[in-house]
């Protein structure tokens, strides 16, 4: 059989093969390609949903409801002592940090009596960022308590109260809105229905949340943090350790030559007036 | 069922039929496949809840710009949510695959770029993120972890054929 006359013989078979095998291939091409399209689809349109509808939920950064007499172009800075004093004391605290109510507890006196002698305005962010690491609501039901606390006019003691009682990082008693009521019951007039309800329903969790977002932009990283007219002071200034001594002694250096503010502890409990500070170890029945 | 067509009568699969792959290894894909399923489905749901934090931890890199952030940090959970789903149901394996490669090698690279500046952050992987003690970063086992999840992803781009999967049905 010589070449030519094979090649002549190839059958219709062969060829019809041939065919169907390319249409297989075009047609599997076609399937990939409206495969790929489809998933391309299903992820391009997850993406697209959850920024809107995340965007949408985690509004509003402007809060619509803040606590009275905050400061700050979005309210949402408390303010502590007379607004004319001569220095500004900055403190970022979360209400379920450790480091804060070891902070606390050793400095609270010492700035309550700076507070009360209008020599330093002290501005609060409440942030509420251990409830990220740290399994708990505590940092943000705490922070809306704090909130409350402020609405009523009683921020200082109650803040002051909830450092003394602060649990162990890991117990998120302050998560446990009974436990914050059962603790303003230590702040003269504060356990009204208003606050009852105040921190029954959350009332500041925008608030809370946006101070935090606001955190979350700054450049400060950990709690606490602590500016006196805007220099960090914690843990130290400059080369110095801050200790409750030192912290009046940068305040008078401060303020030196300057018209002190209003004295007077503007309707919270008078600052004690030894610095004594508190026994640093947080109440076991916080729990 | 999934193997070769076999051509009626033909003498011999023709050049671009696919290499016969074992039906272990179909098995084992499977596996696989739904192992990473539960990697993207539990990394995205652990990101769902606050936006804001999922923000942080995307903000805590210092890679991206700030106007970049909230839409990375809002949008890549439903990204990993999307892969999941798509794991789940087998449809176009092979690609999933790729951009969950990519994807693991973006992470890795940010973690090690995290690690090498000596910034202090939580990867935020499943949750969490943002700014940690630097006693308490985990670089190398995020890394490492990240790594054995790209060996899932690189299996399946290697053997993108699966049972029990969308694809293989269609293939039918």
């Amino acid at each position: 059989m010589s070449e030519k006359n094979r090649e002549g013989k190839r059958t219709a078979r062969e060829r019809m093969q041939e065919q169907r095998a390319a249409e297989e291939a075009s047609s599997r091409r076609k399937k990939k390609l409206i495969v790929g399209g489809a998933v391309l689809a299903v992820i391009a349109a997850a993406v697209v949903t959850g920024v809107v509808v995340q965007n949408e939920r985690s509004k509003p950064e402007t809060p619509t409801a803040a606590p009275a007499g905050t400061i700050g172009d979005k309210n949402l800075v408390i303010p502590v002592g007379a607004g004319n004093a001569p220095a500004v004391l900055t403190v970022y605290e979360d209400p379920r940090c450790p480091a804060c109510g070891i902070f606390e507890r050793e400095f609270s006196s010492t700035i309550d009596q700076l507070e009360d002698a209008g020599k330093v305005y002290t501005n609060y962010h409440i942030v509420s960022f251990i409830d990220r690491a740290v399994p708990g609501k505590g940092s943000r039901t705490g922070a809306n308590a704090l909130a409350c606390a402020q609405d009523a006019g009683h921020f200082r003691d109650f803040h002051d109260v909830l450092y003394r009682n602060q649990p162990d990082e890991t117990n998120d008693a302050f998560g446990n809105k009974a436990v914050l009521l059962n603790l303003a019951k230590q702040v003269n007039g504060l356990d009204t229905p208003g606050f009852r309800a105040c921190v029954n329903d959350n009332k500041y969790g925008g608030w809370v949340s946006s101070v935090q977002q606001d955190f979350d932009k700054s450049s400060y990283k950990s709690t606490p943090t602590v500016l006196l007219n805007g220099q960090p002071v914690y843990p130290k200034n400059g080369n110095d350790e801050i200790t409750p001594e030192n912290l009046v002694k940068w305040v008078d250096a401060a303020n030196q030559g300057k018209q002190l503010g209003t004295a007077g502890s503007n309707g919270q409990t008078p600052a004690p007036t030894s610095a004594a500070s508190e026994a640093n170890n947080p109440s076991p029945n916080a729990g | 069922m999934a193997g070769p067509a076999a051509q009626p009568g033909g003498p011999a699969p023709t050049p671009s039929a696919r290499r016969p792959v074992p039906v272990w290894s179909e098995w084992v894909g499977t596996v696989v496949r739904l192992a990473l399923a539960v990697v993207w489905g539990w990394a995205g749901l652990a990101k769902v809840a606050d936006p804001a934090e999922a923000a942080q931890a995307v903000r805590a890199y210092e890679i991206l710009p700030e106007s970049l952030v909230k839409p990375i940090g809002y949008g890549l959970p439903f990204l990993e949510l999307a892969l999941a789903l798509l794991l789940v149901i087998g449809l176009g394996v092979r690609l999933v695959a790729g951009v969950s490669a990519l994807l693991l090698l973006v992470f890795v690279a940010g973690i090690a770029s995290a690690w090498a500046r000596g910034i202090s952050i939580d990867c935020g992987c499943f949750g969490g993120g943002g700014h940690v003690d630097e006693s308490q970063t985990k670089y190398l086992q995020e890394i490492l972890r990240d790594t054995g999840f790209l060996v899932l992803a690189g299996w399946l781009l290697w053997r993108p054929r699966t049972r029990l999967s969308a694809d293989g049905w269609l293939a039918g």
